[in-house]
């Protein structure tokens, strides 16, 4: 139990530390790597809702602050972390639901990770380019960039994934 | 009442969820509220001001090179100036009485250096953070320049730590004039390229060149007259309303901020004061702008 909680600790703040850095680029104008999200999947599927949210909430909170972008992170944070189960029930394997399994690749199986991930990936770059570009005009740009930005996080995320969860309880 | 308990326990989820939704509306709606923030949740923090310090304290070096290069270029340019005006004035002095010089115009403005510690382009509404802090003496509205032309204005400050509304960023606009003919207009940026903005609000009958210098008006007490903003690369999309917009690309480049110098007026007090008392119930964050945009729209 303390060790997850570790573990949680040390894999948030790492990567909220290399999102801050990933707020600033925006590859060929269109795709913004995010990657601190990866947290929120990660969380046991057993954790009760409230700390999901409570964790999400705050997560998006630090890199709001960091990026002079108040509120903006934090809301789609609350959302995903509302949307994780539902979604985690839909594509995960019946016989692995209700223990204490930390969704992966090597727990859940790649396919019903991969559409795990890509669901709530999508929807966060949907949910926070939609946010950004409510004062603009340009629909397709943005479009565009929920695309783009969807796709080079699920790269970084499956890397990340595979690098964290080996399959045999160690990793990073 | 147990029921009732265990009800709530039950769907607590929503309480939580809804709380944590409205705190991130409630912070998304305030922050389209520049000046009135408060600064825990900006970049300008002591926690993000520290981690972004030490960063931009390695990041810095980069681009000493070519910034180097620039200076070199402006510092020569800026002495041919001096020498071409001091015998300038040494010719009027001959002509002119003493007292018609007014020695006292630019003395109310100061310059004083910060380096930019954080920095960016690629949002909608971009916003750069800067080592000094109202400890040196800065305060909200201040302009803020660097080698290249105006960069924004100073949005919120810490101790040791400001945040500044970066030209990028619908948020603000500034009131400039063509260099040459002295038309003015309002510029800003919308969205899209951090090497281009627009002038806006110019008079139909407006002449320019492509290539015309763009400078600060001098109509909102931020900048003094006369800073370097841009040059026109052209017309800008066409507006119904008759308006003239010229494209003008920004002298300063965004993508490579670090060495800044913020405007320190000392009359700002005075002068803001005075437009308080005459725009009462205008919004605050605009209040700059539309002091000349009335003037520009006689």
């Amino acid at each position: 139990m303390t060790k997850t909680v570790i573990h949680f600790i040390i894999l948030a703040a790492v990567l909220l530390m290399v999102q801050v850095v990933c707020n600033k680029i925006m590859l060929l104008g269109l795709a913004m790597p995010i990657v601190f999200i990866y947290v929120i999947y990660r969380l046991p599927a057993s954790l009760h809702v409230n700390w999901v949210l409570t964790v999400a909430f705050l997560m998006g909170l630090v890199v709001d602050v960091f990026n002079d972008t108040p509120g903006m992170n934090a809301l789609s944070c609350t959302l995903l972390a509302a949307l994780r189960r539902p979604v985690f029930r839909a594509y995960a394997p019946r016989d692995i639901q209700e223990d204490g399994l930390l969704p992966s690749m090597a727990a859940m199986g790649t396919g019903a990770f991969f559409k795990y991930a890509l669901t709530l990936t999508l929807f966060y770059a949907a949910v926070l380019f939609l946010i950004q570009a409510f004062t603009l005009r340009d629909w397709l740009l943005t479009v565009e960039r929920i695309a783009a930005s969807a796709a080079l996080s699920m790269v970084l995320i499956l890397g990340i994934d595979s690098l964290v969860d080996t399959g045999h309880g160690e990793g990073l | 009442m147990k029921n009732l308990i265990d009800f709530f326990l039950r769907h607590s989820a929503w309480a939580v969820f809804l709380l944590y939704a409205v705190l991130s509306v409630v912070m998304l709606v305030g922050s389209r509220n520049p000046y009135q923030q408060s600064v825990w949740l900006t970049s300008a923090n002591a926690v993000s001001s520290t981690v972004y310090g030490a960063l931009g304290y390695v990041t810095g070096y980069f681009n000493l090179h070519s910034i180097n290069a620039d200076l070199e270029q402006r510092n020569a340019t800026l002495e041919m100036e001096l020498v071409d005006l001091r015998s300038q004035l040494r010719q009027l002095r001959l002509q002119l009485p003493d007292s018609t010089f007014d020695q006292q115009a630019l003395a109310s403005y100061r310059l004083l250096p910060a380096l930019v510690i954080s920095n960016s382009i690629a949002q909608t509404h971009n916003h750069v953070t800067i080592d000094r802090g109202s400890a040196d003496g800065l305060q909200p509205q201040m302009g803020v320049v660097d080698r290249g032309g105006v960069v924004g204005v100073v949005e919120v400050t810490s101790a040791h730590a400001a945040r500044v509304i970066s030209l990028l960023n619908p948020d603000i606009s500034v009131s400039c004039k063509l260099k040459d003919s002295d038309y003015f207009g309002r510029l800003i940026w919308e969205g899209g390229d951090p090497r281009f903005a627009t002038l806006d609000q110019l008079p139909k009958h407006t002449v320019y060149e492509v290539g015309d210098t763009v400078v600060t008006s001098g109509f909102s007490d931020m900048f003094p007259e006369g800073i370097r903003v841009g040059v026109v690369t052209g017309k800008a999309h066409e507006v119904s309303a008759g308006d003239v917009q010229l494209q003008v690309k920004l002298g300063t480049d965004f993508s490579r901020l670090s060495e800044v110098r913020v405007i320190v007026n000392s009359r700002s007090a005075e002068l803001r004061s005075l437009n308080s008392d005459s725009l009462p119930n205008n919004d605050k964050k605009r209040q700059a702008d539309a002091n000349s945009s009335k003037l520009s729209r006689p």
